[in-house]
């Protein structure tokens, strides 16, 4: 058995030889669903990495001090903190940038007093204490910020450069001296930082920020990243059912063959053996070029998605791939496992083989209808687990569910999927019946149910293909239109000014006198401690740091600010919140199940307020909770330093001259002044940045479809031949031959397309009510994009037509020889 | 050689149970040649299918070189079939992904009995020379079936089981074939049992037996 | 105190192993075959020298000397509690110049040229508390406002310090005198917070070792600068498992800088001080080189030592004065270490014992070391004779 085995493969492989075309449509599906999958899984991974790396960090692992009146720390006050006996070590934070334009960020530490344990203290494996502390000093820093120059925009240069892997992406560390000169940083310092829990209580004029306070980047972006793998997971199994066609063509074309190897002397065990290692071959081939593919794409989309974590979560990430040995296995099993899924009914087929089993195409036919039998019981299964899945989403707090808002859409995308061949079905057979009077017509149609089994996967990876591309549309068109319109509503100054936060009352005062200012919309932040919350039933103890937002309501913010949900009406909502009373945003709201009229105990240094909540705001694109206070009240009750402040002008004012003045009488430097326009754009940027990979996946996942479809057709366009030629014989022009199959399949795709209109929609709704409020904690109001579902439909009809062309196109150039050989062949 | 001995074979079809053969027995001495006759439907093939380990009867047993086909598992069967066994069909049944050489080679190959020498004379004594590289779609019904029999005698066969070996062919070409394989079962030594509703394909072999219903009806020479 | 004092600043070279680097350990062994224990045999171009014939002057010298490449106060004391329990403790401020001074860094902020170290410790009866700080200065700093430098030492008014770890004179005491000293240095929290806070009364004038102050350390005539203060009468809180409580004894303070210590040749030492009950005081060392005078690989070992009167005026022992013989040894933090020694000086009519009451005195420092108190009886008949510090190294 074992001797014979390597001949029963290469018989095996020798089809291929006669059919390339099949191999390569296989290698194709399991390049695609590989690539896509490992490409995205790459991202994934170097994104965990620079979290944990990053996690490591100071940030998560040290608590921090800073100057409640947001001054820099100097480092006289540094050592009269330590001779005091506090354990507190000096850190220097700022950017730089090197002469090819990049931004890094650069970390003064003094080892000496820094807690040891600290990966930034242990960031080295080979140099000496002695060359970090002293000249020319060393620059730390992981491998891939390497590769950029050593010299800074300002002519200066950083310290000889040293590896140290476990520090973040982006990120120079150096001694504190050194991170001195190039900061230009003089006497001062960023914050102090004490290890973990050593600091009972801020000293006076600082304060404390507990690192178990600061959220990990790594939580904030889970949601992100289950979103890619999501697509990724799509992209595979569409990839799956290409290599599925395939297989199952290369099966159906080669049980001659196996049956001539059995009858030959080849025991049904060596046969499913060898096509296990057939299967194994091309899995590992197909893997490997998938894989490469996925990496080289990930490296393609890894700059995106770094600036998009980057802006939305302030989460860094490094631009280059950075991958440990258990994606390199885990993503050649789950190429190898989809194979086998997708190949496991070829081996079964085979093991049960009947050598002498001949006139298979009736069998074939009678087994098609049993599966359409199972796929429907398996699409109203799908169904059922759907809506129990949504019946359970109904009775969980919003927020919760993110994974079962992914079943319950993945469970729809199934249930439609496998739903689609009985359907197309049974409008075949219904048609064929009308029709029987045209007998072009009905042989048509006939012919269609013939070749429906073997282009029915390929048409549910369109469906799903489709499905996904319209609900991902529709919710990232909407999300688009309701930030834009959410910007506009927040930013209702034209001119914004960010200033030192002892500046703010004489900018004030000076501005009052400004004939042209008609407001002065000044903003202040604090955080505080979110101790409990009161609601009519229950009390509950919470703990959680929140952030504490002041705005000045106006007359040009009141009208213009979106509120959700308010108590009675917008008006009595804003008399509250200008007598004290609190908005949450929607994030916090979700989060902690609030509504307008539950009351928030909070706790500042020296202050315990209790404050009701008037009305619940958006806040897209802020990933944790925020309360909102009018911000004289926000002053007065938490002693909250101001943080910006929007100036209204009078109509027709200049605001460019206003802009002159205010630089001229307070030396303000240039990136104190931002107009609105600059925020909306800087904004917009970002959104669309969120968004690139989403749609960089979608089309890539239709593309793929496009390709499964393409692949199943030239696969039988041979046998499709032999069926044509004997109605060429009978007088039929090939020319009219060609479009009926043109318009055999655009009418399949028409179906498809109709069904994915619907599907998609209830995508859109299950990302917008469900993921994005599990997810980032808003929630969208559901938008229809009538162009987008057009698009949709044509999108379908095109991908059909496309890939039935080319066979058509090579059926109508044969010449009459070839279909006559084909006939006499039959 | 080959002994069947009170083999009883039935199959079930939607009409109802279908005896295709019943309580056949014979014998094949090594080396001998013996033609089974019969209309179609008498249970011939059946009977072919059966002594080739294909299939397995209800009741009874069938010897091929010692050894019981009947109580055999699968592996051991198709070991048997690649090694002892040669089978040509009416519609040749070559592998239409190799090439000429390769099909010739096929069973030998599998048997681990590839004899180039063997298979050169082989190739030289069927006509095939220049062929090789081709692939059998690319060969005339006549060459296809003499194809079939160089496979099915390649790794030496003790038995040559032959299913209308000329069946597919037009009658000059048949009588080509037959008369080639008959001198080549000649050379080797081989028994042969053939199949086949035609009196000519038996006519030139040393037993016929006649088949009906299901029944050996005759044993004459 | 002066040699295993050296092996200390093996530490602050070593201690860029333990603070920033994964693992550490086979570079001792292969180093100090050529560069002496701790690196402190290596030569030390461009630094002062420790020599014959330089004159301490005082105050100036209990001040820092950053031209030279080590340093320290090194300070230990036996004392006892309320209920007479025994205490010891230990005090230390290293110094390690990071270059020559030819080769300092212009003194931005930050920039600095001197590492400093300190040790603290306090054992009673199993317990021993072991704390570690770290800091930076530059040579140049301007020390008169100790919120310049985050360590540093100044000779008037004494002032030792790094953080809040300070050894400083009294407010009672006169410009310039080193004597009466407080010395504060608390570490950890709550429970496990200890520390002292203590006043050092000199009972005695300072003593210089070797020739007048000169101290060799090898055959060759490598050395350093040691004076001490063996007569501390010390008064105080000592706080330990979080509680506080009155302690008073007797304290040795060691004061010793160089540029180049050690034979390259010497692995490690054995370094006693001892405060006999009648008043002398005796600090004695040996180097250990493991061969005799002839054998240049390993080199000899080298003892030395000072008997002192109760009235401070000291006798300078020599290599063959001192006969220093392990007794016994004790399994501390997987290493042999003697803790019962026999030490004979017939010159001054010593022949004592000198036993660890307690074994586990290992300084869990970035480089470990063996550091503890001491009682010393007489030998012949098993009278005590008094108590001391005894500290080893290399093993």
């Amino acid at each position: 058995m074992i001797k014979s085995l390597p001949t029963v493969v290469a018989t095996l492989l020798a089809h291929y030889r006669r059919h390339p075309g099949q191999l390569a449509m296989l290698l194709l599906g399991l390049w695609v669903a590989s690539a896509l999958w490992s490409g995205i899984q790459a991202i994934n991974a170097t994104a965990r990495d620079s979290y944990a790396r990053a996690d490591a960090m100071f940030d998560t692992q040290l608590d921090q001090l800073e100057r409640r009146d947001g001054a820099p720390i100097t480092r006289a006050e540094y050592h009269a903190l330590r001779q005091a006996g506090l354990p507190v070590s000096p850190m220097l934070e700022g950017e730089i940038v090197t002469q090819d334009g990049t931004r890094l960020t650069l970390i003064g530490i003094d080892p000496l007093t820094l807690a040891n344990d600290n990966p930034l203290a242990q960031a080295d494996t080979s140099r000496s204490l002695t060359d970090f502390l002293t000249p020319p000093w060393q620059t730390r820093a992981a491998p891939d910020v390497l590769t950029t120059t050593t010299t800074l925009a300002n002519g200066k240069s950083l310290p000889p450069l040293a590896l140290a892997p476990a520090l973040p992406p982006d990120t120079l560390v150096m001694d504190i001296a050194a991170a001195a000169q190039l900061l230009e940083s003089g006497e001062e310092i960023t914050r102090l930082v004490a290890a973990r829990g050593t600091l009972n209580e801020a000293p006076t004029g600082l304060t404390l920020t507990r690192a178990t306070r600061i959220a990990t980047p790594g939580q904030l972006t889970e949601s992100f990243h289950l979103n890619l793998t999501a697509l990724g997971l799509l992209a595979w199994v569409v990839g799956l059912f290409i290599v599925q066609a395939a297989l199952g063509l290369a099966l159906e074309q080669r049980l001659g063959m196996l049956r001539t190897l059995r009858v030959l002397g080849v025991s049904g065990r060596s046969l499913v053996l060898a096509l296990s290692l057939e299967l194994l071959l091309l899995g590992l081939i197909g893997a490997a070029a998938g894989i490469a593919s996925g990496v080289w794409l990930a490296r393609l989309l890894l700059p995106d998605v770094a600036a998009t974590l980057g802006s939305l979560y302030d989460a860094g990430v490094g631009r280059e791939l950075n991958l440990p040995w258990h994606y390199w296995v885990g993503g050649l099993a789950v190429s190898l496992g989809g194979l086998l899924l997708a190949g496991g009914g070829v081996l079964w087929r085979a093991a049960r083989l009947n050598m002498l089993e001949l006139g298979q195409m009736q069998a074939w036919r009678s087994g098609y209808r049993r599966q359409l039998m199972l796929m429907s019981t398996g699409g109203a299964l799908a169904v059922g687990v759907a809506v129990a899945l949504y019946v359970w989403l109904r009775f969980q707090p919003p927020g919760d569910g993110l994974v079962a808002g992914f079943a319950l859409v993945a469970a729809l995308l199934l249930a439609s999927a496998l739903w689609l061949p009985p359907l197309l079905a049974l409008a075949l057979k219904v048609l064929t019946h009308l029709a029987r009077r045209r007998p072009l017509v009905h042989w048509a149609l006939a012919d269609m149910q013939l070749q429906l089994p073997k282009i029915s996967l390929a048409m549910m990876a369109l469906l799903i293909a489709l499905a996904t591309n319209l609900g991902v549309g529709s919710m990232v068109g909407g999300f688009r239109l309701t930030f834009l319109e959410w910007l506009d509503q927040r930013l209702v100054a034209p001119l914004y000014l960010n200033a030192p936060a002892e500046q703010y009352a004489d900018i004030d005062a000076w501005l009052a006198d400004r004939p042209d200012v008609s407001e002065r919309l000044l903003t202040r932040r604090s955080e505080a401690l979110l101790e409990s919350i009161i609601t009519p039933d229950v009390s509950r103890a919470l703990g959680t740091p929140i952030e504490l937002y002041g705005i000045t309501p106006g007359e040009s913010l009141i009208p213009h600010w979106p509120l959700l949900a308010n108590q009675q009406d917008r008006e009595a909502a804003w008399a509250a919140f200008d007598h004290g009373a609190a908005f949450v945003n929607e994030q916090l709201a979700t989060a902690e199940n609030l509504s307008p009229g539950d009351q928030l105990n909070l706790r500042a240094p020296g202050v315990y307020e209790t404050l009701t909540i008037a009305a619940t705001y958006p806040d897209y694109g802020n990933p944790s909770g925020q309360i909102l206070m009018a911000s004289p009240q926000l002053a007065a009750r938490f002693d909250a330093p101001p943080s910006s402040m929007g100036v209204v002008l009078h109509p027709n004012a200049d605001v460019d001259a206003l802009r002159e003045a205010l630089n001229e009488r307070f030396g303000l430097g240039s990136d104190a002044l931002s107009d609105q326009r600059e925020i909306k754009r800087v904004a917009t940027d970002i959104f669309e940045r969120t968004f690139t990979i989403t749609r960089a996946l979608n089309v890539l996942t239709l593309v793929v479809a496009a390709l499964a479809l393409l692949a199943s057709l030239l696969a039988q366009a041979r046998s499709r031949r032999q069926q044509l030629a004997p109605l060429w014989a009978i007088g039929v022009p090939r020319a009219q031959l060609a479009q009926l199959s043109l318009v055999q399949l655009g009418g399949a795709a028409l179906v498809t397309g109709l069904l994915a209109l619907p599907l998609g929609i209830a995508i859109t709704w299950g990302l917008v009510a469900i993921i994005n409020v599990a997810a980032f904690g808003w929630r969208l109001p559901l938008y229809l994009f009538p162009w987008e579902m057009a698009v949709t439909l044509a999108t379908a009809i095109a991908v059909a037509l496309l890939s039935a062309a080319l066979p058509a196109l090579r059926f109508w150039r044969a010449s009459p020889r070839t279909l006559l050989a084909e006939e006499a062949n039959q | 050689m080959l002994e069947l001995h009170q083999v009883h074979k039935t199959y079930t079809t939607p009409q109802g149970a279908l005896k295709v053969l019943d309580d056949v027995s014979l014998r094949l001495a090594p080396g001998q040649s013996l033609a089974l006759m019969g209309e179609s439907g008498s249970g011939k093939s059946t009977l072919l299918h059966l002594a080739a380990g294909l299939d397995l009867p209800d009741q009874g047993s069938i010897n091929l070189s010692g050894q019981n086909v009947a109580t055999l598992a699968e592996p051991a069967r198709a070991k048997l079939r690649r090694e002892q066994l040669g089978l040509v069909f009416q519609q040749f049944h070559l592998v239409p992904s190799l090439r000429v050489i390769d099909n010739l080679r096929l069973q030998a190959r599998l048997a681990s009995r590839d004899d180039t020498e063997w298979t050169a004379y082989l190739i030289a004594r069927l006509g095939l020379e220049g062929l090789e590289k081709r692939y059998p779609e690319q060969l005339s019904g006549g060459q296809q079936q003499r194809l079939a029999i160089g496979r099915a005698l390649a790794p030496r066969p003790s038995l040559l089981l032959a299913d209308e070996p000329t069946g597919n062919l037009d009658e000059t070409t048949a009588g080509e074939v037959l008369e080639l394989l008959l001198s080549l079962v000649h050379e080797t030594q081989c028994a042969l049992l053939v199949v086949t509703h035609s009196p000519k394909v038996a006519a030139p072999l040393d037993r016929c037996l006649r088949l009906r219903h299901g029944k050996l009806i005759n044993t004459a020479i | 105190m002066s040699l295993s004092r050296l092996q200390n600043f093996r530490l602050l070279l070593a201690f860029t192993a333990t603070l920033m680097l994964y693992g550490c350990s086979s570079e001792e062994s292969t180093s100090s075959a050529n560069t002496g224990f701790a690196g402190l045999g290596q030569e030390a171009d461009g630094f002062q020298h420790a020599e014959q014939n330089q004159l301490l002057t005082f105050p100036t010298d209990h001040a820092a000397h950053p031209d030279y490449r080590i340093e320290w106060w090194y300070l230990t004391a036996n004392l006892e509690d309320a209920s007479g329990e025994p205490l010891g403790l230990q005090w230390t401020l290293f110094r390690q110049a990071l270059m020559s001074p030819s080769e300092r860094p212009a003194p931005t902020p930050w920039a600095a040229d001197q590492l400093w170290m300190a040790h603290m410790a306090i054992s009673q009866g199993e317990q021993h508390e072991v704390a570690e700080r770290f800091g930076r200065s530059h040579s140049q700093a301007d020390l008169s406002v100790p919120q310049d430098s985050q360590a540093g030492v100044i000779s008037s008014p004494f002032h030792a310090w790094l953080d809040d770890w300070q050894l400083k004179a009294s407010e009672e005491a006169a410009s310039g005198a080193f004597s009466p000293l407080t010395l504060t240095a608390y570490s950890g929290e709550g429970k496990s917070r200890f520390g002292y806070s203590l006043t050092l009364t000199a009972q005695g004038p300072l003593v210089l070792h070797g020739k007048k102050g000169f101290s060799q350390k090898a055959a060759n005539g490598q050395g350093s600068m040691y004076y001490s203060q063996p007569f501390w009468q010390i008064d105080g809180n000592v706080t330990l498992n979080g509680e506080t409580q009155a302690v008073g004894g007797r304290g040795w303070l060691d004061r010793e800088w160089s540029s180049q210590l050690l034979d390259a040749r010497q692995s490690g030492w054995d370094w006693l001080s001892l405060h006999f009950d009648d008043g002398h005081k005796l600090m004695a060392f040996q180097l250990r080189g493991g061969g005799d005078d002839t054998d240049q690989e390993q080199g000899a070992d080298y003892r030395s030592g000072t008997w002192i009167t109760p009235q401070g005026k000291p006798t300078p022992l020599a290599n063959t004065d001192i006969i220093m013989t392990p007794l016994a040894t004790s399994a501390v933090a997987g290493r042999e270490i003697p803790t019962r020694w026999r030490l004979e000086v017939p010159s001054a009519g010593i022949d004592i014992n000198i036993e660890a009451p307690y074994a586990n005195r290992w300084m869990t420092t970035s480089v470990p070391y063996w550091e503890g108190e001491v009682q010393i009886s007489d030998r012949a008949s098993g009278e005590p004779l008094g108590e001391g510090y005894l500290e080893m190294t290399g093993y």
